[in-house]
């Protein structure tokens, strides 16, 4: 096994690691002999692809994409030359590639009304207007906005913070990428599980004869009380939304 | 202008066919004609909860596979002349159709009816796709428990994204003693949680089994599920009608005052 030069790969694009002090020419020669024998691996895919670990100017990117088209039947359709949220960046260029089938980010909904269609480069904020019902998913590559429930059975997923505008009574997984810095925000936090960055929180188990309580007790109050769910000394915790808890984000 | 109605549960066993056989033959005491279509292939019962079953000679599939004229498989209703139904075959699968051939099928009876109400089988799976085909408007039948309840926003996101234009819900055994106990989710608990427009609340009546094991629909008869199945047809033929108040106690008593108020 040589480590030169190191493939990965995802469902929309490859990863090349390569080595930072081998001569351009050679590695050149590496990445076609890799790739002539995996290359029956993967067919005839469209993918994009990007570098690390080393340096590369536009040219030898360009060499480096040719090389592997004509060693394999793979074809790359996009070189994005930075590793930030890379298979999100991979499969939008994909996307945007095979455009008459886009594949929306939530599933059931119409890609138009959640304005996710062709977007080249993931914004710092999404806004979503609707309930999520039993079944769907919501996907976003940056902090999210959702102005409606979430229900038992759905998912809320991104790699940002989460702000839900109405009950959050399904799944909501912040900062998908690792990152525990992020927040879950709802107006009524009732969730069945609470993923950030790594960790994972469930809702606590029912205890006997809670349901008549808790009906009882939303009778009376049947207002809102909006909370927060942050990680604190590597545990979810959920807060209620005061202004202190603003300012300690 | 003929209207398309799936009836549509998600959950088996909610209700969904005692739903379709009463507010099918509400529509037809209102002197609508109406036919009732059981897409439920392979397990049919639509016909049994209308007293139809000795009538079965050809089926949906026949019809659909040009074994029969379409006239020839629809069997009359015995009370009202104006109603229909299209049983399903019990020996085929559910891929024996597909959504582009029901859709051919309803396009033709909309010729000749006002309302096609469509028996939906229990699942997402072909079957419910096949339902859904068609219809321009849903009824989706949940009880007030929570399994239930889940399935029901489950196919109201299918509908949804299927762009079904106008989807009510029916809240089917609904029992206000255990509800008052707290021991059973409120009507606006479900609404709430659903958020879809309600057109009608249907408690539990042990009426309903003697009337299905009779295959006597019991809408429009002197009971709390036979006036709700009533109000329902109306509200689905767009009229203003109050919510019942299903507290109403039952007893000598009361049927004494109900005299009086006649």
């Amino acid at each position: 096994m040589t480590r030169e030069v190191i493939i990965k790969s995802n469902k929309y694009g490859i990863n090349l690691i390569l080595d930072d002090h081998l001569p351009f020419e050679e590695l050149l020669t590496l990445i076609g002999e890799k790739f002539k024998e995996t290359g029956s691996f993967f067919k005839d895919a469209k993918m994009a692809i990007s570098f690390e670990g080393r340096q590369l100017t536009n040219k030898e990117q360009l060499d480096i994409a040719d090389r592997i088209m004509e060693n394999s039947s793979i074809q790359i359709v996009s070189i994005i030359d930075s590793n930030k949220d890379l298979e999100e960046l991979m499969r939008e260029r994909v996307e945007a590639y095979e455009q008459p089938q886009p594949e929306p980010m939530v599933s059931y909904m119409n890609p138009q009304d959640m304005g996710m269609q062709g977007m080249d480069i993931p914004p710092t904020a999404d806004f979503y207007k609707g309930n999520l019902r039993s079944g769907q998913t919501l996907e976003c590559a940056s902090s999210v906005t959702l102005i409606g429930d979430v229900n038992p059975g759905a998912r809320i997923v991104s790699e940002g913070n989460i702000v839900v505008l109405g009950s959050l009574k399904g799944n909501a997984y912040a900062g998908a990428s690792g990152d525990d810095s992020c927040f879950i925000f709802a107006l009524d936090m009732k969730p069945i599980q609470l993923q950030i960055g790594d960790l994972i929180a469930k809702s606590p188990d029912k205890e006997k004869g809670s349901f008549r309580t808790r009906k009882k007790g939303k009778t009376e109050g049947s207002q809102y009380s909006p909370q927060i769910a942050v990680v604190r000394d590597g545990f979810i915790c959920i807060e209620p939304m005061t202004k202190g808890c603003l300012d300690r984000l | 202008m003929s209207e398309v109605i799936v009836v549509t549960s998600g959950k088996g066993g909610v209700g969904k066919t005692t739903t379709t056989a009463n507010v099918g033959t509400g529509l037809a005491m209102l002197n609508k004609k109406v036919v009732m279509i059981d897409t439920d292939i392979g397990l049919r019962n639509l016909d049994v909860v209308l007293g139809l079953e000795n009538r079965i000679v050809y089926n949906l599939v026949d019809v659909i596979e040009g074994k029969c004229r379409l006239k020839q498989a629809l069997i009359k209703h015995k009370k009202y002349p104006e109603l229909c139904l299209l049983p399903s075959a019990q020996t085929r699968d559910k891929d024996a159709v597909t959504p582009e051939q029901m859709i051919q099928l309803i396009e033709e009876l909309k010729q000749e009816f006002d309302y096609i109400l469509l028996d939906c089988p229990a699942g997402i799976e072909q079957g419910f796709k096949n339902a859904i085909a068609g219809a321009d408007r849903a009824l989706v039948v949940t009880t007030p428990e929570v399994s239930a309840i889940r399935d029901a926003d489950r196919i109201v996101g299918l509908l949804e994204a299927n762009e079904m234009k106008k989807i009510d819900l029916i809240i089917n055994r609904i029992r206000m003693d255990m509800v008052k106990r707290g021991d059973m989710l409120k009507v606006e608990d479900v609404c709430d949680i659903l958020s879809i427009n309600l057109i009608g609340v249907v408690p539990d009546d042990e009426q309903i089994v003697v009337s299905t094991n009779q295959g006597e629909p019991l809408v429009g008869t002197d009971c709390m599920a036979g006036e709700a199945y009533y109000n329902i047809c109306k509200r689905v033929m767009g009229e203003e009608v109050p919510f019942m108040d299903l507290d109403a106690k039952k007893g000598v008593l009361n049927a004494f005052f109900k005299m009086f108020k006649k």
